[in-house]
């Protein structure tokens, strides 16, 4: 076509522009998704070591898969243009007369709904993602209204503060560790709060995040997949060390995390029971902690949690012994 | 004395106040002007200081943290009171108490632009100054970022600095880019748009630039004084344990706040009553569209962050407790009242780019806007939306869980009125006679930036991919690709393309090209790599990153450097082109049909001869015989304004 | 911000020119106040917002610790005075439409005596609160609210107060020229900013009565 219609030549009229267009952007859109799905796709976001890590990659390679032919579209209709639509001399040319000057009601009623059909397509699809992984690894806050289906979740508590993570296990004894160990095949219920300022409890390749806020409990799930080590970072910036507060936690086999539950528990008992009991929210400068107590030595893995039931924070009846240590760790 | 509500038939003439005297025969350095005004900062400072140290340095906590926030709170508030006293912003405010009007002297020549003045042209090309000192400092902060990422591990700066230069890089650039387009481009071409001789409140509109200078001293006086860890959103726990820094963020913001609200109510009574006969909504330049609703959404949006600034300033100095879980507050009411102005914020930010590329296209395509009316549509539907979506910045607080899809299905939405955008620019395209001038350029430009940051919003609003980038250089990217990509590109398009008007001068086309393709490929270089930096879970605001990523940052660090250099080149140019050599700009350089470019270039104080009376829309490149956009001289203006308006007003 | 059509272009203007651009001033005038409204309306939504939040969320159950309320009847009398403005704005208007202007005058200076009374007390009652501003959430709210609302009176004030004193400087030019030098020009836009005014305070004896409601009588 670039023979009929040289850059502002003959009658724009005879030019049938999308001839090449579309063609151009249905081969470039089909190899561009294709390679991503295969070959990019399975690596970007790294990390699948969970339910909800492997379905973040999905739901990513999707509006990847989506979005592309959209971004082709306009890129390849731009170039066409910048090529073929062209000024051919300097200085302000005759204004462009006839039906490619007016404006054409079909094309805009076409593009609306396009959108409109492509948004809520994408709405829809989300909504789904976000509701049937349990909030898709996110903070839910204390009452988490979508729960995993599993019966059998560990909990573990994620404490935030300037500038560094602990974790208590509260069905082994409540005991606190910097180390981030959990164990394969299970659900995981992370329990997140913050000691001073905001954070953001970041577990990037079992695909968690939770903002760390003090005083509330944030409550998130996944289900592990995968042995391996994991990044944990803070994703909220809690001040001037928020750069230096990373760690690495770990999958482990179920029976390895055991015996590392039991043992660490063991080894850490007297530091234990210096801590204030376990609880949701710890209050640094007040009164000690808040919250529901676990009675020590359950079942690791029992439902001591229902999620989403009626209040799940009993007030506090009697004020701890002493105010919470950020020193555990 | 009968105050009738009398047509103002006859006696018009003869009441008005006597006519304007010559200007000022004082030298320059008596009366008011910036000198004067910085001086009154001073004293208000130390006053306010002194002040604060009488009332409050007996308080426990004053003495405890060895630290007096009343102090440095009033000092800044007397500071800005005493710049605004200085400039001479409250000399009519105070006269009005005993009713007396003022007649401002109307003072010529350069030092005009260093006094309260009142010519809505004056005022714009200020705030283009202005908006370039506080583009080029959070630029200067972007690139001391830039340094330290070069490294994974070795550091430039400590902790305490880096984060203060990142949150000072956050917070002036937001402020600056909340008034980037409106400040000066709307304040100045605005009225010439819609054929008005004058603003509606000139004097709300020269106290909102006075404000915006002012809190560029109080943002700017963070470092002195320690700097703040919170970045731009300053959220709470952390706000209020922040040192005096912190003090300098919220009264900045409540001063720019100030000015960002006067600013958009004058601009947006303006255009409701101040356009020419026959300037109809239909007939209405796009750009003119944009600014509107950017106005309502300053007028309307800003008004909370005031609030929001205000409960932190008494948490910091009266010691309440409005963010403070402890103490009956909530951590969760600084992000809700914060990202309610903040995401009505992200929309004052893109619009005006819209409307920019949407007056340029047709001038540089010869051809019609298409789909003038859903592109207006569009904005409208933008800035009425953007006020339901800002739990979106929340999704991972632990916040109203049940919410998430309402908000995911809101932001979403937000997509369809954007791409009329999209829509517009490529319907204007179709078959179109392209020239690429500069201004041209960075049209293109936007369209392949803001492409690249809507379809990653689209990513961010799905809440489960959300937990992947949320808090990581993703956002980063994406907000950077919308804002720089959008807006920063189509203001420099547009100061190539408005400057013959404003100045009569034409700015150096070569270096014009220059400047873009290095702004073009280096922001893309910067930000690109970014997003894959961001999937491979780096957050914002860290100094310390994992090793495997160092590539990918240099690769940004370096292209950021490139991309501030750009900037030189445009200083260089416009230092070149409208003082060392100018070139005078031929009347209508872009054989624009705009109703701004039938007066003279630049426009004389009072705009039009005569009051226009607009007889089409700005963008007829329809048919070889277009039509005249406006009757510049009309014999009869009642009757021709009757005309003009018959079609429906 | 009423007689800025005033600066304009002497000479330069036909009376046509000038008739249109006083319309647009007084139209301008009638919208801004409305914008204003709405501005002060989103001001004080954001305080609602901040009383509503923190009274549903009662962190540390400290929204109001042993029901304790700011002084209950300073609180009355701040909401009296203020309707007392509100209500002789309302007046003087309807007295200025039916063109007698002098319960206009004396009903608007009675007005801003009202207000500064009702100012006084609001910054007086800070100092007599039975709480620390950081005891709850309540206190702290309350802090706010006194804050913001000495801000809206002394806005509401000073643009009544600046429209009597033009008033009277304009009385004064008339007697003192003995013709019909007032003008019509300014009188007109003049007409339109008292009016636009007395809405203001409309809106401003609103947030009395919902605030008053709310911090005095149902506080949660």
């Amino acid at each position: 076509m670039s023979e009929q219609t040289g850059p502002g030549g003959t009658p724009a009229t005879q030019e049938r522009p999308f001839r090449l267009m579309i063609p151009l952007w249905v081969v470039l859109s089909a190899a561009g998704d294709l390679i991503f799905w295969f070959v990019a796709g399975p690596h970007v976001p790294p990390g699948g070591m969970s339910n909800v890590a492997r379905g973040a990659q999905f739901d990513f390679n999707v509006l990847f898969v989506v979005a592309l032919p959209v971004v082709l579209a306009v890129w390849v209709y731009m170039g066409y243009a910048i090529v073929m639509w062209r000024a051919s001399r300097p200085g302000a040319p005759e204004p462009v007369g006839g039906p490619a000057a007016r404006g054409n009601f079909k094309v805009q009623v076409a593009w609306i709904a396009t959108t409109t059909v492509v948004v809520l397509g994408m709405f829809v699809f989300g909504t789904v993602e976000l509701i049937v992984p349990a909030g898709a690894g996110g903070g839910e806050g204390p009452n988490p209204i979508w729960t995993p289906a599993s019966k059998n979740i560990l909990p573990i508590q994620v404490i935030a503060q300037q500038w560094k993570f602990t974790y208590r296990y509260p069905t082994f004894g409540g005991m606190e560790t910097d180390r981030l160990v959990v164990p394969d095949h299970t659900t995981i219920a992370f329990h997140v709060t913050s000691l001073d300022v905001i954070h953001s409890f970041w577990a990037y390749q079992i695909g968690v995040k939770a903002d760390a806020n003090p005083g509330i409990d944030n409550v998130a799930f996944a289900t592990t997949r995968q042995l391996g080590t994991f990044t944990v970072r803070c994703s909220e910036l809690c001040g001037i060390w928020h750069g230096a507060m990373y760690t690495y936690g770990k999958v482990v086999s179920k029976s390895q995390f055991e015996k590392w539950a039991i043992s660490t528990e063991r080894q850490l008992a007297p530091n234990t029971k210096d801590l204030p009991p376990f609880a949701y929210t710890y209050t640094p400068s007040a009164n000690g902690a808040t919250g529901g107590y676990y009675t020590p030595h359950v079942d690791p893995y029992s439902k001591v949690e229902h999620y989403g039931a009626t209040p799940q924070h009993p007030k506090v009846t009697q004020p701890a012994a002493a105010t919470v240590t950020t020193a555990t760790g | 004395m009968t105050v009738e509500i009398a047509p103002p038939t006859s006696g018009v003439g003869e009441v008005r106040p006597p006519t304007r005297g010559p200007a000022s025969r004082r030298p320059a350095w008596f009366g008011q002007h910036v000198g004067t005004a910085l001086v009154g900062m001073v004293a208000g400072y130390a006053l306010g200081h002194w002040i604060g140290n009488v009332i409050a340095s007996g308080y426990a906590h004053v003495q405890g943290s060895g630290e007096n926030d009343v102090a440095i709170v009033l000092g800044m508030v007397l500071g800005v009171l005493g710049w605004l006293a200085g400039i001479g912003a409250l000399n009519y405010p105070l006269a009005k108490l005993v009713g007396r009007d003022s007649v401002p002297r109307e003072t010529t020549g350069w030092t005009r632009y260093f006094r309260y003045n009142l010519t809505h042209k004056v005022v714009g090309m200020q705030y283009l100054i202005m908006v370039l000192v506080f583009l080029f400092t959070g630029g200067l902060l972007a690139m001391a970022i830039r340094t330290e990422l070069l490294s994974p591990t070795s550091h430039i700066y400590g902790p305490g600095t880096y984060i203060s230069i990142v949150s000072e890089h956050g917070t002036v650039m937001m402020m600056m880019a909340s008034s980037m387009v409106l400040g000066p481009l709307g304040n100045y071409l605005v009225p010439l748009m819609i054929g008005s001789r004058r603003m509606a409140f000139p004097r709300v509109e020269a106290f909102s630039f006075w404000c915006f200078t002012a809190g560029y001293f109080v943002i700017l006086s963070a470092l002195p004084l320690g700097g703040f860890p919170t970045g731009w959103t300053g959220y709470a726990p952390l706000q209020t344990e922040a040192t005096a820094g912190m003090d300098s963020y919220l009264v900045g913001f409540l001063v720019v706040g100030t000015g960002m609200v006067l600013a958009g109510f004058n601009i947006v009574v303006t255009i409701i009553h101040y356009r020419a006969p026959g300037m109809t909504w239909g007939r209405m330049p796009i750009f003119v569209w944009s600014i509107l609703v950017t106005g309502v959404l300053l007028a309307t949006a800003t008004p909370t962050l005031a609030v929001a600034c205000l409960f932190g300033i008494l948490d910091r100095t009266a010691q309440t407790a409005f963010y403070v879980n402890e103490h009956g507050g909530s951590s969760y009411l600084w992000e809700n009242l914060f990202w309610f102005f903040g995401h009505p914020e992200v929309y004052i930010m893109a619009l005006p780019g819209f409307g920019i590329v949407g007056e340029m296209l047709p001038v540089f395509t010869r051809k019609p806007l298409f789909a003038y009316k859903v592109g207006a549509a569009g904005m409208v539907g933008v800035g009425l939306l953007s006020y339901f979506v800002w739990q979106h910045h929340l999704f991972q607080s632990g916040i109203n869980p049940d919410m998430r899809p309402l908000y995911m299905l809101t932001t979403e939405l937000i997509s369809i009125p954007t791409g009329f955008i999209f829509l517009v620019g490529l319907g204007t395209l179709y078959k179109a006679k392209m020239r690429f001038e500069v201004p041209m350029l960075f049209c293109l430009a936007l369209y392949f930036n803001f492409l690249i940051g809507g379809i990653t919003g689209v990513f961010l609003s799905d809440v489960p991919v959300d937990v992947t980038v949320h808090g990581g250089f993703f956002v980063l990217s994406h907000f950077h690709y919308t804002i720089m990509g959008g807006l920063v590109f189509a203001f420099f398009g547009a100061v190539y393309y408005w400057t013959p008007k404003i100045t009569g001068k034409t700015l150096n086309q070569r270096l014009g090209k220059i400047h873009f393709w290095m702004m073009f490929v280096f922001f893309n270089l910067t930000f690109f790599p970014l997003f894959l930096v961001g999937l491979f879970d780096q957050p914002r605001r860290v100094f310390e990153y994992a090793k495997n990523l160092q590539t990918l940052n240099d690769v940004a660090s370096v292209s950021a450097f490139l991309l501030g250099s750009s900037f030189l080149v445009f200083v260089a140019n416009f230092v070149w082109s409208l003082w060392i050599d100018p070139k005078r700009a031929p009347a209508n350089p872009w054989g624009s049909n705009g109703l701004e470019w039938q007066t003279a270039s630049p426009p004389a104080w009072y705009n039009f001869e005569r009051i226009p009376v607009v007889l089409a829309d700005p963008y007829h490149y329809s048919e070889p015989t277009e039509v005249p956009v406006a009757d510049l001289a009309p014999t009869n203006f009642a009757d021709a304004a009757a005309a003009a308006n018959g079609g429906g007003a | 911000m009423t007689e800025t059509h005033a600066d304009a272009l002497s000479g330069l203007e036909s009376p046509e020119e000038a008739a249109y651009e006083l319309r647009a001033a007084e139209a301008s005038i009638w919208t801004g106040s409305r914008l204003l409204i709405s501005i002060f309306a989103f001001t004080f939504a954001a305080l609602a917002f901040a009383y509503f939040y923190l009274r549903s969320s009662n962190s540390a159950d400290l929204w109001r610790p042993n029901g304790v309320t700011a002084p209950t009847a300073t609180g009355a009398a701040i909401m009296a005075f203020t309707l007392a403005v509100t209500g002789l704005q309302y007046y003087g208007v309807r007295r200025l439409r039916s063109g007698t202007i002098l319960d206009w005058e004396v009903a608007g200076w009675t007005a801003v005596l009202a207000g500064l009374i009702a100012l006084g007390l609001q910054c007086w009652e800070l100092t007599d609160v039975p709480f620390t501003p950081g005891s709850s959430g309540y206190a702290s709210v309350f802090t706010g609210w006194a804050v913001l609302n000495i801000a809206l009176l002394l806005g509401g004030l000073y643009w009544a107060e600046t429209l009597l004193a033009r008033h009277v400087r304009l009385r004064r030019a008339h007697v003192e020229e003995g013709g019909e030098k007032s003008g019509l020009l300014v009188a007109r836009v003049t007409r339109i900013n008292i009016v636009s005014c007395a809405h203001f305070w409309m809106f401003i004896g609103l947030i009395a009565v919902f605030f008053w409601v709310f911090f005095y009588v149902v506080a949660g």
